[in-house]
């Protein structure tokens, strides 16, 4: 298929991995999905200290099943990632632990404190959620069934968040201001999960016009503000004075002015080059490392049974 | 030899198992799954499985889990939380359905 029919034909789940679909459908497909996968990976390992610091037995039942399901989300997604044909899961796990693999911005800081976790578990979930719900029409057909599992048990995740949220900010005085500094801390690299402008963007346009997305990054940011800024207020939470957050009556919804955010360090993470980045991915990197005798034993009781699996007639 | 047919109503829905037909090769079991399995129904594409490449663990040989109490896993669960956005109540609506799916069963 060449490019011209894929932007005739695109739309939801329009594209299988029967289709000859042209090397820049299928390399445009795999950066996204990759880095949708690697995200899984690293908010997964993020979030994973916070089952032992989990303030009761509830509340570390929920996070350990949540962790579990993102770690879980990753091995869907590279599986949709792998059906382009462009590169193997082992790859991509490997460019994640060399430090060559992407990944959302929000990962790539230090998390100390269980005031933070509603951001992560709630906001930067919650957005996730908002980009994924529109990724189910999808062009790519195996990413769009994987976002179907991944949206079924996203609800409970950021209910939960929620629910961690409601907690602190109905606490003491001192709870309440600790999770207050935590959002103004977090608050601006949740609005920066959903990218730079559309102008700024780079690969916004084409992965538009070949159905990869149907939404672009202000569309989901503006929509993701409209929600979720009242939510914030309704606990409490005073939203930062910047960036500024804009309500335009006209279009009934909100905006962030731009340039009140930090796109020097946005663009540093993006190359993986802050020290949250090291630290993150060194961390996750040695825990890759650490399991490599079950990954080699695997690999040898697959070897050693492989003999006997009975050809497919070809 | 036996080929499992798996059909797909319309482009981007999933393959669903919808039954078999003997053919010697997978060429023909293509052919003879278009003819018994494709023809009547809604159908935009069909796979073929040979039977003998399919495993299968049942409920007498392994517990599939759900049975322990993991209301702590369901958005169901967390009722004093109005779903935050439109997508989160679809989550919550989908967790609900099979929920009651699990209930009518037991």
């Amino acid at each position: 298929m060449d490019l011209e029919t894929v932007k005739e034909r695109a739309g939801p789940r329009q594209f299988a991995p029967k289709d000859d679909m042209p090397e820049e459908y299928r390399k445009a497909a795999t950066r996204m999905i990759q880095f949708h996968a690697n995200s899984e990976v690293m908010g997964g390992y993020l979030e994973k200290p916070f089952i032992r610091q989990a303030p009761s037995i509830d509340r570390k039942l929920a996070f350990s099943a949540k962790v579990q399901d993102e770690i879980g989300h990753a091995q869907l997604l590279y599986r949709a990632a792998e059906s382009l044909g462009i590169k193997t899961r082992d790859e991509m796990l490997d460019e994640l632990a060399r430090g060559d693999g992407k990944f959302l911005n929000c990962f790539h800081y230090p998390m100390e404190s269980w005031h933070e976790v509603p951001m992560i578990a709630f906001f930067v979930d919650g957005a996730a959620m908002h980009r994924q719900a529109t990724l189910k029409n999808t062009s790519w057909t195996p990413y769009a069934h994987a976002m179907d599992k991944v949206c079924f048990e996203e609800g409970f995740h950021v209910k939960h968040g929620e629910s961690i949220l409601s907690e602190l900010m109905n606490g003491s005085k001192a709870t309440q201001e600790k999770t207050q500094a935590a959002f103004e801390t977090w608050w601006p690299r949740i609005i920066q999960f959903f990218g730079p402008t559309n102008d700024k963007s780079v690969h916004n346009d084409f992965a538009q016009e070949v159905g990869l997305k149907t939404k672009s990054n202000d569309e989901l940011r503006d929509t993701f503000l409209d929600t979720y800024v009242p939510k914030a207020e309704k606990y409490g939470l005073v939203v930062p004075e910047y960036p500024r957050i804009e309500y335009d009556e006209e279009l009934d919804t909100y905006h962030v002015n731009e340039d009140d955010l930090n796109w020097d360090e946005f663009w540093t993470i993006a190359k993986n080059a802050s020290d949250g980045s090291h630290e993150q991915i060194n961390s996750r990197a040695k825990a890759q490392e650490a399991v490599e005798w079950v990954r080699e034993s695997m690999h040898g009781w697959e070897g050693a049974s492989g003999a006997e699996t009975p050809q497919a007639a070809d | 030899m036996i080929w499992e047919v798996f059909r797909q109503d319309k482009p981007g829905a999933y393959h669903k198992h919808c039954g078999n037909v003997h053919a010697p090769d997978r060429e023909l079991a293509l052919q003879f799954a278009a003819v018994q399995h494709g023809r009547r129904m809604k159908t935009h594409s069909l796979w073929v499985v040979p039977h003998d490449e399919i495993g299968e663990i049942d409920a007498d040989e392994t517990s599939f889990g759900g049975t322990t109490d993991k209301t702590y896993r369901w958005a169901t669960s967390y009722t004093d939380i109005e779903p935050a956005a439109p997508e989160v109540a679809e989550s919550e609506a989908e967790q609900a359905d099979v929920e009651k799916s699990l209930e009518a069963d037991s």
